[in-house]
């Protein structure tokens, strides 16, 4: 009964669903607005997407109150429709009053539309771009000026901005801090990308396609790109623009966002009227197919962060019959040989730290996948004092379908671009349309966001571009409204009301800027900061109503108002009650000091200029892994380089050892008082050949000078080759010969030494952590037991086929006073071994359930109760991998086509089914069957693996796990271990590697943790955003940047301790890359 | 019931057909007819023309072998192509077809070789219909005969390292050589089947036989043969390029194209315009020569063993030295020394440049043809005509060789060594393969003679 009686109401609920309402957003309809504008388009012979390759960008939307009436109105421009300017009469209802007002525009095609004060009247005019020159579109951009009884004058000519070129989008900015309002003007490129062309392409001007920036002379502006240092190339797809004080100089700085092979621009001004083009010192990677962006700050340390849209499409169908990626080698060749930077097709959230370098999030954040995006609109929709995300999206035909790229047949296509330059009809049809629904995303405190594009929105089927905000019925809260190709514009109205709490804040500044754009608002509520910059031109074609909002949940006093006015003055407001519109005027003001934030450094590492004399560079040799196996997951060619310190030439000092990758010599550095100086030792460095992953320098033989071990790997030798033996070089007099080794062939990963037998030399665990050639098949890994110096095998069946080991200690985790050993490894679960009397055995831990991608594991006392924890680097949750207990990721190995080579197969779980990562031209350029069985991506799309394998090569498949990403620490419960994940800023990348040392001299142990990995295909992006970090407890971490470390975009695989004329220095070792050393200041202080 | 009463009717129409079965007749067309049709699937399916090589060639040998086991005039490959022993036997010879036999083989070993079957099987289907109405008996033995032949040879086939060198590694693109091949615009493709020299050849000993003299030394030097062959390819483009579209050299090099799959970028939008192979234009020259001289169906299918034979081989060897060479494609150098806006007149196929595929190719068809057809042999080519080009004129297989060799050239894809070391080394082996191939009986020879 009770359950028919949920049933019923639940039907009601269903049906109750169908109204015209979201959970947060309604949208009225145009019977009801007055709002008809609707962007329609009209593919023809002579224009379509084949003439023009930005047919589908839209038009654009303004929102702002352009007769004082407090009421925000919206101008809309179209493409091949007359813009419309709607005046807002109040209650949602408006009114066109374009042709009266002389808004229509005269131009063919219209793109961007702003709102600004461009002459510093006070009155709102407005900006429309155009699109002129080609396609026999004629016209100019066209500036508005308005008039002030509700009709504007053309006046584009009169102030030098009617412009006749490829422009999307413009946006006001004071660049020179002269009091009025400059122009960054936003051009696109029309050249069909044949060629990537070299980057420095983007040096030369072109006219009709490069960017310009354009300086407010008072009557009129002047084009000052060349001397600001603007690019205005030809390979300029500017699609983005967005202005922010990045750096929290004082001084606005341009982010712009270029669709296809060219790199974004990141403008730093230098505050002297000139810009410094500086994206690849702060970026590790960008968006490669560059839409709109936005910038807030979303974190609340005050520094604005950016989000730049792409296409990364989130439905599996979709996904797998799209273009995706550059393969591997194409990447490597467009950025060392063309000069690019990396960039990748999916959002990228950028944090900005304090300044320094981005860290990229969009993957751990939850907003990387929106499929074909246009603009995207930070704001506290919900008010609860994070900021949110609203997202358009959508293409109504999708051209780069892959059944399209590869089947669109001759007939239809090819003797059309011949003759009449045109895709026919049919051949458009045979684009699948890409409708998709708008995303809205909820934030919150971690730098997570939860999609609500389901509840907070009603799921349209629209292609909405443009997108700009306001609050249309003066509630208090944003509203939204997109530009909609082929159909009315869509206005998102907020249902917030009052549920929360909120504060709007309109500035008045005298003189010619009077919105006061690149103002600052800093809101303090309960020790919360919230950070806004007033600029208007934000997301895509579009700018929203000048105004800052704030939301403060349930909280009802803000606590101060910091007003930063663009002129490097400030005031602060005190106590201000919620849930009102604060209009300030300059007042009380006093001057204010850059930088705005003081930085939260406590240095305790500072780089060594010189490196104390050790220049080793680690070079990775061109070896690529996914050209021999073409479906690993992951390389195993870049573990190296191996690293170990020891005294070397007996002076009692410390001496290091640097393994070479194949064919490149090792190197060895002996410690002097002046510094470290290179050491040929011809014995050792005569096997260059040998890729060197792992080394230990330890008297294995007790004569009172020490050994050297080398773990060999590469994953390029395979079988029983000799360069994949490890080397055991004994010293001898004054030189080293080689030591006796029992003969094994596998790649290493770890070489971890102790005498666990307790007879008094050192033994030692060799881990290793795959078969060349045959990933998936488990190495064998060994325990090499000390006999006089010579090595011998310890059989222990259990301990052999372990697992593809990355990383082991040697710690009495069971406090019986014998070292044990604990191993981890990639897909596996860590594994514990108990040393009973000098036999290693397996303990049945209750860790077995957490299978991870293991890197590296230490002993450390996290929550400081007295035991032993163990922390565990994992591959952290900004990628595209994604495991839980419930979904774990899963590899399936075997011979799939049975010709004689293995091959492993990874899938991801999505909506409860598993699917490959790999799409059908990834998956068959290895098994060939598979062309055979889906000759048209469409039937492959969105298949799970189910139905793409047959049952019995599914069962025929050895299967791995994965279920936790998330690097962390085993807690110790009275010898019982429990996984707890570290928090999310250590989950941005994966955690490579420990170590443990009093860094900063406290008189207790800290762990210092790094990482980065990019032994990944390009659809992975670059693992590369964590700066390092010190754990000093469980809820005690601090990030590199607040004390002088920034391992970002470096692939770590050693941090070490090096006495160097008795005082402490950290070296840090990275794969293909140049070694540094760090002072530890507070040990010096001491 | 329904079902019941249309298995009668089906049984009435068959057993009406029974009493006046006729003996199925296949034209030579239908021979022409479903290459054809094979043709078209693989561009369809985007075959690079190594891998094309290899589906045109071993239909024609399951074909090729029942024709031979059947008729005193041709002699079985058995023996004389590498590893291939003789076909099985019918279980009763009487009522077997041996051409509708062969038909059905050729076309059950096409089916295993494109991607998309379904589009063959409406072709077959359509066929064994009027077979089966026609003369059950004859279809169904000819059938059970021409399908065991075409299992014979495709186990036979699975052992020539196909499917093991697909797994084998991808090209290494980086390197520190500044000869070595690199990825070309528009889309900058892996370079294909860098390992099919490892195919198992049909007549040639090693994919090594007809390794040819090494390409002129890599040198930027201006003085250096090198260089001057690299300036040539600029300066000939500037030339045609300047006489316009209809200059007789453009004429040539887009007529020669053959490129399955050019790739067109226009922003996101992307598509390929697909044309025959080269392996498939000399297939189709043998299909005009079979049907200038009337060729019966058993000579057809000889002529287009033949033919795809020598086109097969000619890859192996061709490919063989092109990964040996890896040398750089005209356009990377010029775009990067002399012009960076220069384009050839042919989009630059994915792979390296020396010896010239389409040349080596042709002089091993042409040479087939010759010695089967006779050297004095003039024809009109419109084998291209699908493709929007016009029909072309020769006097000689040996003329249309040449042409496509040089026609490379005039499409910036290729430096002069390629075109003539390429048409040499094609010309060897054509030779070589028709001395080694002995597909007449001796008294047909003797006749002949």
């Amino acid at each position: 009964m009770i359950k028919n009686i949920v049933l019923a109401f639940f039907i009601v609920l269903l049906i109750g669903c169908g109204k015209k309402e979201g959970g947060l957003f309604m949208n009225p309809t145009p019977e009801k607005t007055g709002i008809t504008f609707s962007n329609n388009l009209t593919e023809t012979n002579d224009l379509n997407i084949l003439d023009y390759l930005y047919f589908y960008n839209g038009g654009g939307v303004a929102i702002g109150d352009i007769n004082g009436d407090d009421l925000p109105d919206i101008y809309l421009s179209g493409n091949q429709v007359k813009n419309k300017l709607y005046l807002n009469k109040g209650n949602l209802a408006f009114e066109d009053i374009t042709d009266k007002a002389g808004v229509a525009g005269l131009s063919t095609w219209n793109t961007g539309a702003v709102m600004g004060d461009i002459n510093g009247d006070g009155l709102l005019d407005i900006y429309v771009c155009a699109v002129v020159g080609i396609n026999g579109f004629i016209g100019h951009n066209e500036l508005f000026i308005n008039n002030g009884d509700e009709t504007f004058t053309e006046s584009a000519a009169k102030y030098g901005l009617d412009f006749e070129t490829f422009s999307s989008n413009a946006a006001f900015l004071d660049y020179d801090l002269d009091g009025d309002l400059d122009l960054y003007l936003l051009n696109h490129a029309v050249h069909t990308q044949k060629t990537f062309g070299k980057s420095d392409l983007r040096f030369e001007r072109d006219d009709q396609t490069g960017d310009r920036l354009l300086r407010n002379d008072g009557q009129s502006f002047v084009d000052v790109s060349e001397e600001a240092g603007i690019y205005g190339g030809i390979n300029g797809y500017g699609l983005g623009v967005a202005i922010s004080d990045f750096n929290q100089d004082g001084f606005p700085d341009i982010y712009v966002g270029n669709d296809f092979h060219e790199d974004d621009y990141y403008y730093l001004n230098n505050g002297d009227g000139t810009f410094k083009e500086s994206l690849k010192d702060y970026f590790g990677q960008t968006t490669r197919f560059s839409m709109g962006n936005d910038v807030t700050d979303i974190n609340h340390d005050g520094w604005p962060d950016i989000l730049s849209l792409d296409m990364l499409p989130e439905d599996e169908t979709v996904l797998k019959s799209s273009e995706g990626d550059d393969d591997i080698q194409i990447q490597k060749l467009r950025i060392e040989q063309y000069g690019y930077h990396y960039q990748f097709t999916r959002n990228m959230l950028h944090i900005n730290q304090q300044g320094g370098k981005f860290v990229e999030t969009a993957l751990l954040s939850g907003i990387a996948a929106t499929d074909w995006s246009w603009s995207s609109l930070f704001a506290d929709y919900n008010q609860d004092g994070e900021q949110d995300i609203f997202i358009s999206n959508g293409i109504p035909k999708r051209p780069n379908d892959l059944d399209f790229i590869n089947f669109a047949s001759n007939d239809q296509i090819k003797m059309k671009i011949d003759n009449t330059k045109l895709v026919d009809q049919q051949a458009l049809d045979m684009m699948p349309s890409g409708n998709i629904p708008n995303y809205v995303f909820e934030g919150s405190k971690n730098l997570r966001f939860i999609d609500r594009s389901k509840d907070w929105i009603l799921r349209d089927t629209l292609i909405s571009g443009a997108t700009a905000m306001g609050d249309l019925d003066n509630d208090g809260d944003m509203d939204i409204v997109t530009n909609n190709i082929n159909h009315t514009a869509t206005l998102y109205i907020n249902k917030t009301d009052k549920k929360a709490n909120y504060l709007r804040v309109k500035l008045k500044s005298p003189g010619k800027n009077p919105f006061a754009i690149g103002a600052k608002i800093v809101s303090y509520h309960k020790g919360i900061l919230q950070y806004k910059e007033m600029y208007t031109v934000r997301g895509f074609q579009s700018s929203s109503e000048p105004v800052i909002h704030f939301g403060y949940g349930k909280v009802t006093k803000v606590d101060s108002l910091r007003i930063i006015w663009p002129d490097r003055t400030t005031q602060l407001l005190k106590d201000l009650a919620v849930n009102q519109t604060l209009i300030i005027e300059p007042e009380n003001k006093t001057p204010i000091s850059y930088p705005l934030f003081t930085q939260r450094k406590n240095v305790i590492f500072k780089k060594v200029e010189g490196n104390l004399g050790i220049d080793f560079v680690h070079r990775e040799d061109s070896y690529f892994d996914f050209n021999r196996q073409k479906l690993i997951p992951y390389q195993f060619s870049d573990r190296g380089p191996a690293m170990a310190i020891g005294d070397i030439n007996n002076d009692g000092s410390q001496d290091i050892f640097f393994g070479g990758s194949k064919l490149v010599p090792s190197k060895i550095y002996t410690q002097y008082s002046e510094g470290f100086r290179e050491k040929t030792i011809r014995e050792i460095k005569k096997d260059s050949v040998k890729e060197d992953v792992e080394a230990v320098i330890v008297d294995f033989n007790g004569d009172g000078k020490n050994d050297l071990f080398i773990g060999s790997g590469g994953a390029d030798f395979f079988d029983q080759m000799p360069p994949l033996s490890d080397s055991y070089y004994v010293q001898k007099d004054t030189t080293f010969i080689s030591g006796q080794l029992p003969a094994t062939f596998q790649n290493a990963s770890v070489l971890a030494s102790a005498d666990f037998d307790s007879d008094g030399d050192i033994d030692l665990f060799v881990g290793n952590q795959m078969i060349t050639n045959d990933f998936g098949k488990i190495p064998q890994s060994y325990l090499l037991e000390n006999k006089n110096g010579a090595f011998e095998i310890v059989e222990n069946q259990s301990l052999l086929n372990i697992g593809m080991v990355t990383d082991a200690i040697w710690d009495d985790y069971n406090g019986d006073g014998s070292l044990d050993l604990i191993i981890v490894g990639e897909w596996m679960s860590p594994v514990f071994f108990k040393n009973k009397d000098g036999k290693l055995e397996l303990d049945d831990m209750d860790t077995a359930l957490h299978k991870g991608l293991w890197q590296s594991i230490i002993p450390f006392d996290i929550d400081n109760d007295g035991d032993t924890d163990y922390l565990l680097g994992n591959w952290g949750l900004n990628s595209k991998f994604r495991a839980s207990q419930k979904a774990p990721m899963k590899m399936y190995y075997a011979d799939f086509d049975a010709n004689g080579s293995t091959e492993t197969i990874v899938t991801l779980e999505k909506n409860g089914e598993n699917y490959p990562i790999e799409g059908l031209k990834g998956l068959s350029e290895q098994l060939v069957s598979l062309r055979k069985k889906f000759t048209a991506y469409k039937d492959f799309a969105g298949k799970p693996i189910e139905g793409i394998l047959s049952k019995e090569e599914l069962d025929k498949a050895k299967l791995f796990e994965v279920s936790e990403l998330r690097s962390g620490y085993l807690e110790n419960n009275d010898g019982n271990f429990k996984f707890a994940p570290f928090s999310v800023d250590l989950q941005v990348a994966p955690i490579m590697t420990f170590l443990k040392y009093d860094f900063d001299g406290d008189g207790k142990e800290e762990v210092l943790a790094a990482g980065n990995y990019f032994g990944v295909k390009p659809y992975h992006g670059r693992l590369g955003s964590f700066a390092g970090a010190m754990i000093k407890g469980k809820n005690d971490v601090i990030l590199g940047a607040d004390i002088g470390l920034d391992f970002s975009q470096k692939s770590i695989r050693h941090l070490n301790i090096i006495n160097f004329n008795n005082h402490p220095y950290l070296i840090a070792t990275f794969n293909n890359e140049k070694v540094q050393v760090y002072q530890l200041i507070k040990k010096i202080d001491k | 019931m329904m079902k019941k009463i249309s298995i009668l009717i089906l049984l009435m129409v068959l057993g009406s057909c029974q009493k006046n079965e006729e003996p199925i007749i296949i034209s030579p067309n239908l021979l022409h007819q479903s290459i054809d049709k094979v043709t078209d699937i693989m561009i369809h399916d985007i075959f690079s023309p190594p891998v094309a090589s290899r589906i045109f060639a071993y239909p024609n040998i399951a074909a090729y072998e029942i024709i031979a086991a059947n008729n005193g005039q041709y002699k079985s490959l058995a023996g004389q192509v590498t590893d291939l022993t003789p076909i099985p036997s019918p279980k009763s010879t009487t009522s077997v077809n041996p051409q509708l036999a062969a038909l059905i083989a050729h076309m059950d070993m096409s089916r295993r070789l494109i991607f998309s079957e379904d589009k063959l099987n409406v072709f077959r289907d359509s066929l064994y219909t009027i077979w089966s109405l026609q003369n059950p008996t004859e279809f169904e033995a000819s059938k059970e005969y021409g399908l065991s032949v075409a299992e014979h040879i495709s186990a036979w086939m699975d052992k020539d390292n196909y499917k093991q060198t697909r797994t084998m590694p991808k090209f290494t693109v980086m390197s520190n050589e500044d000869s070595r091949w690199q990825p070309t615009p528009p889309s900058y493709m892996d370079g294909i089947e860098p390992h099919w020299s490892k195919i198992r050849p049909f007549v040639i000993d090693s994919s090594e036989q007809f390794k040819p003299v090494p390409p002129p030394v890599f040198s930027m030097d201006v003085d250096s043969p090198f260089y001057k062959e690299l300036k040539e390819v600029y300066d000939i483009s500037k030339e045609i390029t300047a006489k316009g579209d209809s200059s007789d050299e453009i004429a040539m090099a887009k007529f020669w194209d053959c490129n399955p799959y050019v790739s067109v970028t226009y922003g996101h939008l992307m598509f390929a315009t697909k044309k025959i192979t080269p392996g498939a234009h000399w297939i189709g020259i043998a299909k005009i020569a079979c049907k200038k001289t009337s060729s019966d169906f058993n000579k057809s299918i000889f002529v287009y063993t033949k033919t795809s034979m020598a086109i097969a081989d000619a890859f192996i060897s061709c490919w063989d030295e092109k990964y040996r060479s890896n040398l750089i494609r005209p356009e990377t150098l010029i775009n990067q020394y002399i012009d960076e806006n220069w384009k050839p007149v042919l989009q630059t196929p994915p792979f390296p440049e020396y010896t010239s595929g389409h040349s080596v190719v042709s002089g091993a068809a042409s040479t087939a043809l010759t010695n089967i057809f006779g050297d004095d042999f003039s024809f009109e080519d419109d084998t291209e005509t699908p493709y929007g080009l016009p029909v072309r004129k020769f006097s000689s297989f040996d003329k249309a060789a040449d042409e496509a060799a040089i026609s490379r050239m005039y499409g910036g894809i290729h430096y002069r060594a390629a075109v003539e070391v390429g048409v040499k080394q094609g010309r060897d082996l054509g030779k070589f393969v028709m001395e080694q191939l002995n597909m007449k009986q001796e008294s047909q020879l003797a006749t002949m003679q």
